[in-house]
């Protein structure tokens, strides 16, 4: 693992992110919350730029609690934390993470372009600028001709589109999305799935980490599926997903897929 | 970056019905406002006479009961008027109606505009730190238990008989209700949309500016529903102990006066009068909610 990892070109040029192309290090990480519930316990992991990751674990088992480390929404009681090359907190006034939750989060009073330039107008980033990146990744997830329309009139896949529309228009090098499609309809989720993937590889310098239960979505997506054990929360296992890219729905039917599946759920079993 | 489209699932009531809203809400300019609705008028005026003529019918056989009752029983009109006795006196003194109806407006509105205010203002003060709120807010919890009639004589004391002491008061009965309200609202943001304001760093007016007072605007809604009918009791009751002062007295002045005079048919009118007033205004505070809620808010989409 720690040798592939080596292989990945290191990001270097642009300021505070590191040197090494390292955008997440976690080091003996552990997570008691204040009420004793130990939430997380020795989670090592190294994840480098252009990765896609996907955690799957039976719900419980901590993989909220590290993206909102990671995310420093809460802190981490033990071990070291690296993100972007410094500490959660210093990392996220760099504007480079993006997160997206299960819930489309999107303000229901504003239009869909005032949702998704949020990130932008609170950063104060200028009106013409704002509309014209707003517009930009609108498109990017199909939905351009909807920038007036309130979120109500969407569908849950739509919601969630703009969601992840909101999340890509600071350009994030750092995109968390914590079960993202878990309420989703199969189809509405494998079309998802597709765009995402589209998007990631137009882009390989962005690194997503992307909470799921589902292992079918797991050896889908990731470059790599970090398997976890429940209470306390541990890694079972990393698991690497060599196939590249772009994976298709020939990738969904192939033998390798189906292999692919069979040894995540082997080793959320153990 | 290349385009990137998928097929985009437009849930089916979409085509007929919200699209064509969209312009409409376009053309408002912050965009909270509704959308016109696009129903037929027709069977709008319809869905108004099934609503309305029900307690029409009701009102209609009430009054008409009352009348015959007390012309049958001779009850003299001082101790019980009939219908037409009231609308008598309320055409003979119309003028002297009008002006007190005028005067109560007036002191309505202003204690309730005082309190929507006040009463949002101070809430933002109390979400902006736990610490304060949970210092502070008992202590606004015990004056609200203070009857305001105990209270209404120290307001004459100190702002004088007159339309001061008495908006004071129609705005000490409204405070509360938008107070705990707003407060309620503002502190039941969703988690999720707090954390992403974090994770956006947005500062801490940002996100009660743009998060937390729009989310809670229902709630402030709700208090105002409540607030601007008792803004209406307050200025009466706020008559009754402050008088008339240097101005015209309002209708709770006119009640005091018609009582000890025993004019109880014009009482009656007054008395009526007020309650069609707190109506009136809770019905304007409801169409303005609905009007500020309906493109988004769950409460409001149908009504
Ligand atoms: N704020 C909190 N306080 C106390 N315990 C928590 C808190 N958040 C999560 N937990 C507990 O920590 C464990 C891991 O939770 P979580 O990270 O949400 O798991 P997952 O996302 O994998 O379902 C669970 O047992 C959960 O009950
Ligand atoms: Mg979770």
């Amino acid at each position: 693992m720690s040798s592939s990892l080596a292989a990945i070109p290191s990001a270097g040029e642009e300021a505070g992110s590191g040197a090494s192309g390292l955008l997440v290090g976690m080091e003996q990480i552990g997570k008691i919350y204040p009420n004793g519930t130990v939430a997380v316990q020795n989670v090592n992991l190294r994840v480098g730029e252009g990765e896609f990751l996907c955690f799957v674990g039976p719900s419980g088992c901590g993989k909220s609690t590290i993206f909102n480390m990671i995310a420093g929404l809460t802190g981490h009681t033990s071990g070291r934390l690296s993100v972007l090359g410094t500490t959660p907190k210093e990392a996220r006034k760099m504007n480079e993470i993006a997160f997206v939750f299960q819930e489309h989060t999107l303000l229901p009073w504003s239009k869909l372009i005032d949702n998704v330039t949020m990130p932008l107008t609170l950063r104060g980033v200028p009106k013409k600028e704002r509309i014209r990146e707003g517009e930009r990744v609108l498109e990017l997830v199909g939905l351009k001709d909807y920038l007036k329309v309130l979120p109500r009139q969407l569908s849950g896949g739509m919601k969630m589109r703009v969601s992840i529309a909101r999340a890509l228009i600071s350009r994030p090098k750092l995109l968390l999305m914590d079960e993202p499609f878990g309420a989703l309809d199969e189809i509405t989720r494998q079309s998802l799935q597709d765009e995402l993937l589209n998007i990631w590889r137009q882009d390989r310098k962005m690194t997503v980490l992307f909470i799921t239960h589902n292992v079918f979505e797991a050896a889908f997506l990731s470059t790599r599926v970090v398997v976890m054990t429940p209470r306390p929360g541990k890694i079972a296992d990393i698991l690497e997903i060599p196939t590249p890219f772009p994976r298709s729905d020939d990738y969904r039917s192939s033998p390798e897929f189906g292999r692919h599946v069979h040894a995540v759920s082997e080793t959320l079993k153990h | 970056m290349e385009k990137l489209v998928a097929s985009v699932n437009v849930l089916p009531e979409q085509e007929s019905g919200a699209s064509p809203s969209v312009p409409a809400a376009a053309s408002v300019p912050d965009g909270r406002m509704g959308r016109k609705n696009a129903s037929s008028s027709g069977s709008l005026s319809r869905k108004i006479v099934s609503l309305a003529v029900p307690p029409l019918v009701v009102f209609v056989l009430f009054v008409a009961l009352w009348e015959i009752v007390i012309r049958m029983s001779g009850v003299q009109p001082y101790l019980f008027p009939k219908p037409s006795d009231i609308v008598t006196a309320a055409s003979e003194n119309w003028h002297n109606l009008l002006v007190s109806v005028r005067t109560t407006i007036a002191e309505a509105v202003l204690g309730f505009a005082l309190s929507v205010v006040l009463g949002v203002a101070f809430a933002v003060l109390l979400a902006l730190s736990k610490t304060v709120e949970r210092s502070v807010y008992p202590y606004a919890i015990i004056l609200q238990t203070i009857p305001i009639v105990a209270v209404a004589p120290i307001i004459v004391i100190w702002f004088g008989a007159g339309m001061n002491a008495i908006v004071i008061i129609a705005f000490l009965i409204a405070f509360f209700p938008i107070l705990s309200n707003t407060l309620i609202g503002l502190n039941s943001t969703e988690m999720n949309m707090k954390n992403l304001f974090y994770l956006y760093n947005a500062t801490k007016w940002q996100t009660i500016w743009r998060l937390r007072i729009p989310a809670a605007l229902p709630y402030i809604l709700a208090g105002m529903k409540i607030s601007c009918s008792l803004s209406v009791v307050g200025a009466i009751v706020g008559e009754y102990i402050a008088g008339i002062g240097g101005l015209q007295g309002g209708l709770g002045y006119a009640i005091t006066v018609a009582s000890t005079r025993l004019q109880t048919a014009y009482l009656f009118a007054c008395g009526l009068t007020a309650a069609v007033m707190g109506i009136v205004f809770f019905l304007l505070i409801n169409a303005l909610s609905n009007r500020l809620l309906r493109s988004w808010h769950d409460s409001a989409i149908n009504s």
